[in-house]
């Protein structure tokens, strides 16, 4: 099984800690670059039949910028490209990221219709001086609105842990309004201040909470998401029984993907390959009919190893000595001998699978470069 | 008898750090000729990087000049480059046994400083002729007639008509030649007597072996000559020899009284000290010029590969440097902590400092140092005496009946207005006081006897820091004293981690140890567990810290297109542990061998 990711690059205007490729004073391109992400699609298509490779995808991911800022049919013509050039599973994930802010009941039924069966909508925090700090266009209620229109559909929550001033009250009213609008999946994320957003000052000013302090917000909304039912199955992701998110899952177990659109990466042929990070270069590329890979490369026997413990490791199924022999013939605990006595005590073993104690998984770096060279 | 040549003059020059010695000695040879401006590299005498850098001399460095007089006669001068930090008293002394003068190089601004004094004295021991100049007249803050006054009154030296220059600038370089000339006798010997010439310095050279470099004090040497050390065995044909210009250039023969090299296919360093004398091996018997006084070193640390797989590379290094740095010596050492390196001892922290650094740079490997140590006597129960510089070779405490310290005779020099300070560290620092007096309205001497121990801590700095850097001093041995002294250990995680392990007084050990404690807190990276940082001594706990747990170490978000660079991430952070030590089951960066230097004004 493999996934299929699309970047739509656009938002309505930049987040303070966004560090993705994304273009807010460029909506007006979103139809160019649409036509463009549609020939990337049918190019690889293409490929893969020429290639006669058999490959059955099961899941779809438009993720951003933000997706839901461009016209739905946009993604419906997406969505039709995918379906006519490549072999989705019996049921897909089909999974759509949405800012609350751009949200309209037309939105959803297009996307209903284009097969989309999941979404991913993001929350962030329920306190709107947090949002506006963010630099977020949405509010709380309008996170409410969203999820009204989304009644009985299958959707995940975002949350922020490490927001300037944040306290636990405030994760408690955050995760209790997620968990009350009826999501089955949240994901929970620490801040992460990447040098060169706006957010990085607040960083270099002390004016965000310590380590220290998002590992006691981050511990305290783990027990809250479990009361709520929300079971944690990575690092940074909890869902109700049945509702983890099989894309991202796909990513942990080391699976193929194919990404499309600017900056897209994607993991096929044993190669990982990335799209250029240009908006203009990428349509420039694709017009000509080649593909806009700035970046490719075989990944070692070595590193490919290492990439399948440290993805396992960031879920609580782990790593399956099983599914590791298949893929390498080898045993990873021979493989990785030393650093697995060293590390022994900071793991759960069931079995065929091995994880990290639930304890250590949030400082599991530290048990992580162990298994480097 | 035939005497050397009458127009022949060999000098050194001693001036304090700073003030302009190596200045002047570019200018003294712009002068003569001897390079031209253009292929002038600022400061040619100093060609190590550090000395550059720093703006000190460690090396030695002589060249040889031609300079025609006022009074129509052409002179060859030999100008021989002298250290100036009072670290290398030692090289001072080895390049004063090859002059006849001195110029002495006084700050306009500054006056005589304390480290000069040392140097001075040494000189006149050497029967030199001392030739004051006063230089940076051309800065505002210049008091001439002060800085005379002082050159008078501290040293005793006649200044009538002394050179007052400005090396910067250029100005009067022709009147110290002048004075170099007039001044500075010729030099005494026997061109017809056997051969006799002090080595006072030597490096090795990959072409032609070592290079010794000579005073011929009687007889001459040419290519082809039968020589032999006169305290050694070996008998060496002479393959080359010549005068520094300032690069080697070889000449048909060195005559009484020349300052020149001398190669002669000599394998090792060792076989051949500095100090001893090159004799003619058809004469064994010639009676060998007074050598120097060996200097032993006072300041000991530990040096150790980074990583340990580069100790023979270590090992090479500080045998190069050895070649080099007679004052230098090296045993090997083995640490728990730290496994296989060196026990190196110095001259002073300074030239500890730069061993260090040339060990870094030159041979670009990566060290750990330990804290430096004294040499500590130590009187056994059996009536046996160690002499111990490394604190894990103390025996235990059954079995030490006393033990001694080195003390030290300190001046300290400074403008009166921090006395008061001076005084409160010297007493803090276990110090004797021994006597004050004023220079003159600006300056007082205060004498202290201070241990050695609490020299090598942190004087310097806390002596800088309370005098705002107007303060010198010198410091020279003075004997030994009875002491009460323990070994302190610092455990990690309950395990004692001996390169962290020190000598102190009884009466310091609990500030030191806490100190050291909350020190090592913040240096050390927080793991997996908690790890407790106790200072003992004996199995008494006197100090105790904790380093927490970490509670967040994680990539946040890890998705298809992270991968690349977020493995990218964890290789950065495996590399920051690879460059640590393990002590027992905690990881601890190289830095942390130095905390112990750290003091609680650092913080």
């Amino acid at each position: 099984m493999a996934g299929i990711y699309v970047h739509i690059p656009f938002c309505r205007q930049k987040c303070t800690y966004c560090d993705f490729t994304s273009f807010p004073n460029r909506l007006a391109f979103a139809e160019a670059y649409m036509a463009c992400l549609y020939k990337e699609l049918e190019m690889r298509g293409k490929e893969l039949e020429k290639a006669k490779k058999d490959v059955v995808f099961d899941t779809v991911y438009f993720g951003g910028g933000t997706p839901s800022v461009i016209d739905p049919k946009l993604i419906y013509g997406a969505m039709n490209q995918i379906k006519q050039h490549f072999a989705l599973s019996k049921d897909p994930e089909i999974t759509i990221e949405m800012n609350p802010g751009t949200v309209s009941e037309q939105k959803i039924e297009t996307y209903l219709k284009a097969g989309i069966d999941r979404f991913s909508i993001g929350l962030q925090t329920a306190i709107d001086a947090q949002l506006e700090n963010l630099g977020r266009i949405h509010h709380v209620r309008d996170y409410l609105y969203c999820t009204s229109l989304l009644k009985g559909q299958n959707f995940s929550a975002d949350v922020m842990l490490g927001l300037k001033g944040q306290t636990k009250e405030d994760v408690e009213k955050t995760i209790k309004i997620a968990a009350a609008s009826g999501a089955s999946h949240i994901s929970m994320y620490a801040l992460t201040p990447e040098d060169g957003t706006p957010i990085y000052t607040d960083y270099l000013n002390g004016e965000l909470p310590s380590p220290d302090e998002v590992a006691s917000l981050y511990d305290f909304g783990r027990e809250l998401l479990k009361t709520e039912g929300f079971s944690r199955y990575e690092v940074s992701n909890f869902a109700k029984k049945g509702k983890e998110s099989r894309h991202n899952l796909n990513y942990w177990r080391r699976g193929e993907y194919l990404g499309f659109g600017v900056s897209a990466s994607s993991f096929f042929f044993g190669r990982r390959f990335t799209n250029t990070f240009d908006l203009d270069e990428y349509m420039k590329c694709v017009i000509s009919g080649f593909y806009p890979v700035i970046e490719s490369e075989e990944v070692a026997e070595q590193d490919a190893k290492f990439e399948m413990l440290m993805l396992a490791l960031r879920t609580s199924e782990g790593i399956s000595s099983r599914k590791y022999r298949e893929v390498f013939q080898s045993d990873w605990k021979e493989d990785f001998k030393e650093a697995y006595q060293k590390t022994k005590k900071y793991l759960h073993e069931a079995g065929d699978r091995t994880s990290i104690k639930d304890e250590f998984l949030y400082v599991q770096n530290q048990i992580l470069t162990e298994y480097m060279e | 008898m035939a005497k050397p040549d009458r127009n022949l003059r060999n000098f050194c020059i001693i001036a304090h750090i700073d003030h302009g010695k190596s200045t002047l000695a570019d200018r003294i040879m712009e002068l003569t000729g001897q390079v031209s401006k253009r292929d002038m590299e600022e400061q040619l005498l100093d060609s190590m990087d550090i000395e550059r850098e720093r703006g000190i001399t460690i090396k030695l460095a002589p060249v040889r000049m031609y300079y025609t007089a006022l009074d129509g006669q052409e002179y060859e001068l030999n100008l021989i480059d002298t250290p100036g930090h009072v670290d290398f008293t030692y090289e001072v002394s080895r390049s004063l046994a090859a002059c006849e003068g001195a110029l002495l190089v006084v700050d306009a601004t500054q006056g005589v400083e304390a480290q000069t004094l040392a140097n001075v004295y040494l000189a006149l021991e050497n029967d030199l002729e001392i030739v004051p100049v006063i230089n940076k007249i051309d800065l505002q803050s210049a008091r001439i007639d002060e800085a005379k006054k002082e050159i008078e009154d501290v040293i005793g030296l006649d200044t009538e008509g002394c050179p007052c220059v400005s090396a910067k600038e250029g100005t009067n370089i022709r009147d110290v030649l002048e004075a170099v000339v007039n001044r500075i006798p010729p030099p005494d010997g026997d061109t017809d007597a056997p051969l006799r010439a002090l080595i006072f310095d030597s490096y090795y050279d990959n072409y032609k072996g070592v290079i010794l470099f000579l005073r011929v004090k009687d007889g001459t040497v040419k290519t082809g000559d039968k020589i032999k050390a006169a305290l050694g065995e070996k008998v060496y044909e002479v393959t080359e020899v010549g005068a520094f210009a300032p690069y080697l250039q070889p000449k048909t023969r060195l005559v009484a009284g020349e300052v020149g090299y001398l190669a002669a296919s000599i394998k090792s360093i060792e076989d051949v000290s500095v100090g001893d004398t090159v004799i003619d091996a058809a004469f064994p018997d010639t009676v060998p010029l007074p050598g120097y006084k060996k200097v032993q070193p006072v300041v000991f640390c530990g040096i150790f590969p980074l990583d340990g797989s580069k100790f023979l590379d270590l090992k090479d290094a500080i045998a190069k440097l050895k070649l080099n740095d007679a004052a230098l010596t090296f045993e090997p050492d083995n640490s728990v902590a730290l496994g296989f390196g060196f026990r190196c001892g110095f001259l002073g922290l300074l030239h500890m400092e730069i061993i260090q650094e040339r060990i870094e740079r030159e041979f670009n490997l990566d060290i750990i140092t330990t804290a430096p140590s004294v040499s500590y006597l130590v009187h056994k129960t059996d009536g046996t005496l160690l002499h111990v510089d490394n604190p894990s070779h103390l025996p235990p405490v059954s079995e030490i009946d006393y033990m001694e310290e080195p003390i030290v005779k300190t001046e300290i020099y400074s403008p009166p207005e921090y006395m008061g300070s001076i005084m409160d560290l010297c007493r803090d620092k276990r110090g004797t006081f021994r006597n004050m007096s004023y220079l003159d309205a600006n300056r007082v001497k205060i004498e202290y006897s201070l241990p050695l121990n609490e020299i090598v801590y942190d004087f310097f700095d806390e002596i800088k820091s309370r005098t705002k850097g107007y303060a010198s001093f010198d410091y020279e041995i003075e004997g030994y004293e009875k002491s009460r002294l323990v070994r302190m250990d610092i455990l990690l995680n309950g395990e004692i981690c001996d390169a962290l392990s020190t000598i102190v007084h009884e009466d310091r050990a609990y500030v030191r140890g806490r100190t050291l404690c909350e020190n090592l807190k913040d240096a050390i990276p927080r793991q997996l567990f908690e790890v407790p940082v106790q200072a003992a001594i004996g199995g008494k706990i006197i100090a105790r810290e904790t380093v927490k747990a970490v509670r967040k170490d994680v990539l946040a978000k890890c998705y298809g297109g992270d991968i690349t660079r977020k493995k990218k991430l964890l290789e950065k952070q495996k590399e920051g542990k690879k460059r640590m030590r393990k002590i027992g089951t905690v990881e601890v960066p190289s830095e942390v061998f130095m905390e112990i230097l750290k003091t609680n004004r650092d913080k």
